[in-house]
């Protein structure tokens, strides 16, 4: 689908229901939260989420989106808790200030839980249309309008990049200069901007009368196109994935306690 | 201002080749329609005029310059755009402002702006909203103020992306007074529509394109009157053409006038035989 993450595949994870995959996301944010240090959180994503973007012929792009969205956290979270977090361990001296490596350790401890939690959101995204997504959640109980919220400015985006090329095109063939020193770029922004606003303003009110007369905010139940398969299994796995998710939380919370 | 395609071909970055080999010249002066089905290259032919699309192959000339070494908004001084959807330009809070923003791009002095702006303003119809929000106006008035706003340009060249859609009989006459009357003043019009019965009635010339070719080039009346020619290109002949075809007349005249006086002469020569 078009300005999403999302890449079209027919692998098992793909097939899933959707919100079997959300279960797992969550569980992998629960992940996030709870594992005890470095080794876990870095055993968990090779061993699990690693297998599973395989599983579902995403590895390449599961693995770019990491990288790309990872690199700066580890970079910035090296250097912030290397130098400032007091330590036995000194590793490295720079104007007076101290890399030490228990500080090494506690940036890259958070680096790796965010990436764990991005790893979980990214297979989510990578494996699931957004309007099946949706679809799982709006039969599940979420109020259809949100979803429609949701689902439009998922879908805004790539619309705002094509209406803002032909804008440029077309204040270009009006004589607009766009390769001009920086100074002078602030004074595009009206023309470039102007009418992107304007006319995304106008198709509000046509988008609207459009969902009426489609009957968008007819009581009841809607049918959709799109069909959801689901198993009893899946099902019996939400179920499992809730349990170990409040087992983590359990557990992380005795531990906090007990020590 | 004269225009030439050499070699032209053009592919874009989803891999549709949109041009393939066109060499076409078109005079100072001339008035041409261009016509083909949805996809057959027409906008992306003229877009290569003021350089929003660059040739992958041949040169496009536009008077005595090679576009490949001009900016868009250097060759918007030469070639005049009107696009198909006015909201994709309008920004200014006044109407007066609106038209004037082409002028100012191309260095006009100020005096010029404020005359060129108003005159165009004059000749569309729009003069009494001068100081009115181009978003107040309804959907044809705002086509009519791009149109002013390319007008107002001044150029030697006029392209015109489907001016007639969406216009009532008004505003579709008026479109066409304006575009006869550049002409006779010695501009260079290149029209693009589907609407047969708008070309018919003000180009001279016709061009027919299909799959990224030009299938056939020459006066309107001889085009325009080629069923097999129209059917391969996948356009729907003008009415009077049509008309003519379902009399067997042997001619098929483009304008009202034209088309009575030779059905008459044809009926009586009829009659008499």
């Amino acid at each position: 689908m078009h300005g999403t993450l999302f890449v079209s595949g027919n692998s098992g994870l793909h097939r899933l229901h959707p919100l079997t995959k959300l279960a797992l996301t969550f569980l992998f944010l629960v992940f996030a939260a709870t594992l005890p240090n470095l080794l876990w959180l870095l055993a968990a994503f090779v061993i699990l989420l690693v297998p599973m973007s395989a599983w579902g012929g995403l590895l390449r792009p599961f693995l770019r989106s990491c990288l790309v969205v990872i690199t700066p956290f580890v970079i910035s979270l090296s250097i912030i808790q290397g130098f400032f977090t007091p330590g036995e361990t000194p590793l490295f001296h720079l104007a007076g200030f101290v890399l030490t490596g228990e500080g090494l350790l506690a940036g890259l401890t958070v680096a790796s839980r965010i990436l764990m939690a991005l790893g979980g959101a990214l297979l989510l995204m990578l494996s699931t249309r957004p309007d099946m997504l949706m679809l799982a959640l709006t039969r599940s109980g979420l109020p259809g309008s949100l979803a429609y919220v949701v689902l439009t400015s998922i879908q805004i985006f790539p619309r705002f990049q094509e209406r803002a090329q032909v804008i440029l095109e077309a204040q270009q063939a009006r004589g607009l200069e766009i390769k001009v020193n920086i100074f002078k770029r602030l004074r595009l922004l009206v023309p470039l901007m102007g009418p992107l606003v304007l006319s995304s303003i106008v198709d509000v009110e046509e988008r609207a009368m459009a969902l009426e007369a489609r009957a968008f905010s007819r009581p009841g139940r809607k049918t959709s196109l799109l069909a959801l398969a689901d198993s009893p299994g899946q099902h019996l796995a939400r179920w499992g994935l809730l349990l170990l998710m409040l087992a983590l939380i359990g557990w992380s919370i005795w531990r906090a306690i007990s020590s | 201002m004269k225009l030439s395609f050499e070699g032209v071909f053009f592919t874009y970055s989803t891999g549709v080749r949109a041009l393939d080999g066109i060499d076409l010249s078109i005079g100072s002066g001339e008035f041409v329609a261009i016509v083909g089905e949805n996809g057959a290259g027409k906008t992306t032919l003229v877009k290569l005029l003021n350089g929003l699309l660059r040739p992958d192959g041949g040169k496009v000339v536009v008077g005595n310059w090679d576009t490949a070494e001009y900016s868009t908004a250097q060759l918007a001084g030469r070639v005049g755009f009107l696009f198909q959807n006015p909201d994709e330009q309008l920004f200014e809070r006044a109407v007066q402002r609106e038209v004037a923003f082409g002028p100012r791009n191309l260095g006009f002095s100020e005096r010029k702006i404020a005359s060129k702006s108003m005159s165009a303003l004059k000749t569309v119809g729009l003069a009494d909203h001068a100081e009115d929000n181009p978003y107040d106006l309804a959907p044809f008035e705002r086509k009519l103020l791009a149109l002013a706003a390319t007008l107002a340009m001044d150029t030697p060249v006029l392209v015109l992306d489907e001016p007639s859609i969406g216009q009532d009989a008004a505003g579709r006459r008026r479109i066409g007074r304006i575009l006869r009357e550049l002409h006779t003043m010695g501009s260079t019009i290149l029209l693009i529509s589907h609407d047969l019965d708008f070309c018919a009635e003000y180009a001279e010339r016709a061009v027919v394109m299909a799959n990224g070719h030009i299938l056939a080039d020459g006066l309107v009346e001889k085009i325009f009157a080629q069923n097999d020619l129209l059917q391969r290109a996948a356009v729907f002949p003008p009415q009077l053409v049509r008309l003519a075809q379902a009399l067997k007349m042997p001619t098929a005249p483009l304008k009202v006038d034209q088309f009575v006086n030779a059905y008459s002469q044809w009926h009586r020569r009829k009659k008499r035989a």
